[in-house]
């Protein structure tokens, strides 16, 4: 009888175990969240006509030089055109994008660079916009550069250069492009996000646009 | 101007707005009210006319400015006190209202018995209040009604109705079923508390915001999206709760007080 036990024992564990085991292979072997969310076309809009990065110098919340072109090469880089006083797109653009880089892996969320560039020089000071960009990630980059070279930045960028437009009481609102612009490594542009991209739009997107590098 | 609260592209502000549809509404009500008293003959006792005016001022805290402009379009927690309030706090309040006279009237309309009696079936009752529950929480739903003042309006009385549904078995006294006594009540109400952790679970453990009318709403200061949206499912199960033990704690006492006369 003692000889029978484990064989008893191990008839009636066999068939529990193999699914245990069939599961434990089919967890190692599926693909971590990242992975799995760069499946599948982008959800942004794909820009298909070469767009590079252009070339201007901005100053950034520091008060440094920032060359655009040189400082970006090599990562992901979202760059992002709006202004502290906005209620609307703009926190609620870098709340997701923020939020969607909380979401990913460390490894992928270092190779995402945000960059944010005021087109309200007037009321966006450095600091303003440092302590404005703190609340959604201390490693997001703010740039300032003079109306003229950020309106020129925006046309070679395709964008419709920003415009102030009156409000009512006192102050005023500024309209910009509401949309987010994805370059490679390369400095080529890869990707549009308009307003209305969604958290889930950004965790799926951004592992693919960091594994596909520059292709 | 707006009728009715709906999701909007502006800038959250506490500056009034009036939503004449919700006074409208409640002023159909009240009329509805005074009419059922007039035409049941009875005069509106104290304790029917608080519950009745405790209902109506549930609804209109729920679906006026501030409450149900935030609601609409802005945060995702109060939605959820918009709902408690609409679909669990204002209807036994309102059931409670009716009077008695106007309860006898009902049961003597023998057309309506039949299709009462399947209609206000704890059964019927608890399957009509979880769909409504599960459909108007449903991202898809939410998304495609919020943004209109019709689609929110239609989620605001699928709530009352839904709610309506959940309470008439237990408050209203018609029509009579005798199985369903106070231990069934009370287990009818512990079954909607449990089934109602489905939805909970979905909003507070979802790690990415599930409706996009909250995540792309103007942001309110010093709440993000996450937070707002396990906020809305914590609020759902507390406050819940809190109504439905109530009520269970109220049966209870009321089933004890009928076991200590019978005995007595």
């Amino acid at each position: 009888m003692p000889q029978r036990a484990p064989g008893l024992l191990r008839r009636r564990l066999a068939a529990p175990l193999a699914l245990l085991a069939a599961l434990s292979v089919a967890g190692c072997g599926a693909p971590p969240a990242d992975q799995a969310a760069a499946e599948g076309p982008l959800r942004g809009f794909e820009i298909e006509a070469p767009l590079a990065m252009p070339p201007a110098t901005l100053v950034d919340t520091r008060g440094e030089p920032y060359d655009l072109r040189e400082r970006t090469a090599g990562r992901i880089t979202l760059l992002f055109f709006g202004y502290t006083h906005c209620p609307d797109v703009c926190p609620v653009h870098l709340a997701n994008v923020a939020a969607a880089l909380d979401h990913l892996e460390r490894p992928v969320a270092r190779e995402i660079e945000v960059v944010f560039v005021t087109t309200d020089p007037e009321r966006d000071t450095r600091k303003r916009i440092r302590t404005w960009l703190d609340r959604f990630d201390r490693g997001f980059t703010g740039l300032r550069g003079n109306s003229a070279t950020v309106a020129e930045l925006q046309r070679e960028l395709g964008l419709p250069p920003a415009v102030k437009e009156p409000r009512e009481g006192e102050g005023y609102l500024v309209g910009h492009a509401a949309q987010v612009i994805a370059f490679g490594p390369d400095g080529f542009a890869r990707a549009r996000y308009p307003f209305g991209t969604r958290q889930a739009d950004w965790v799926h997107d951004l592992p693919r646009l960091v594994r596909d590098g520059g292709e | 101007m707006q009728w009715w609260c709906s999701a909007r592209a502006t800038a959250w502000s506490w500056e009034w707005s009036p939503y004449p549809g919700v006074w409208l509404m409640l002023g159909v009500l009240v009329a509805g009210w005074v009419w059922v008293h007039r035409r049941a003959g009875a005069e509106a006792s104290a304790g029917r006319t608080a519950a009745f005016g405790l209902g109506a001022l549930a609804l209109w805290l729920a679906l006026d400015w501030p409450v149900g402009a935030l609601a609409a379009g802005y945060l995702a927690s109060v939605h959820m006190v918009q709902f408690l309030l609409v679909g669990l706090v204002a209807p036994p309040l309102l059931l409670l209202g009716v009077p008695g006279a106007a309860w006898e009237r009902l049961d003597e309309a023998a057309g309506h018995r039949r299709s009462l009696r399947f209609a206000t079936h704890p059964l019927v009752a608890f399957v009509v209040f979880n769909v409504v529950v599960g459909v108007t929480h449903w991202p898809t739903v939410v998304d495609g009604l919020m943004a209109s003042q019709l689609g929110s309006f239609a989620i605001d009385m699928a709530w009352l109705a839904g709610g309506t549904a959940l309470w008439w078995p237990v408050i209203a006294p018609v029509p009579e079923r005798e199985g369903f006594s106070y231990p069934v009540k009370m287990g009818y109400l512990v079954a909607v508390t449990v089934t109602s952790t489905a939805p909970f679970l979905y909003l507070t453990f979802s790690e990415l915001p599930v409706y996009a009318t909250y995540e792309l709403a103007p942001p309110i200061e010093g709440i993000s999206t996450r937070e707002d949206q396990q906020a809305a499912g914590i609020l759902m199960k507390l406050g819940g709760a809190v109504v439905l033990w109530t009520a269970l704690t109220v049966l209870f006492w009321r089933w004890y007080r009928e076991e200590q006369g019978a005995a007595g």
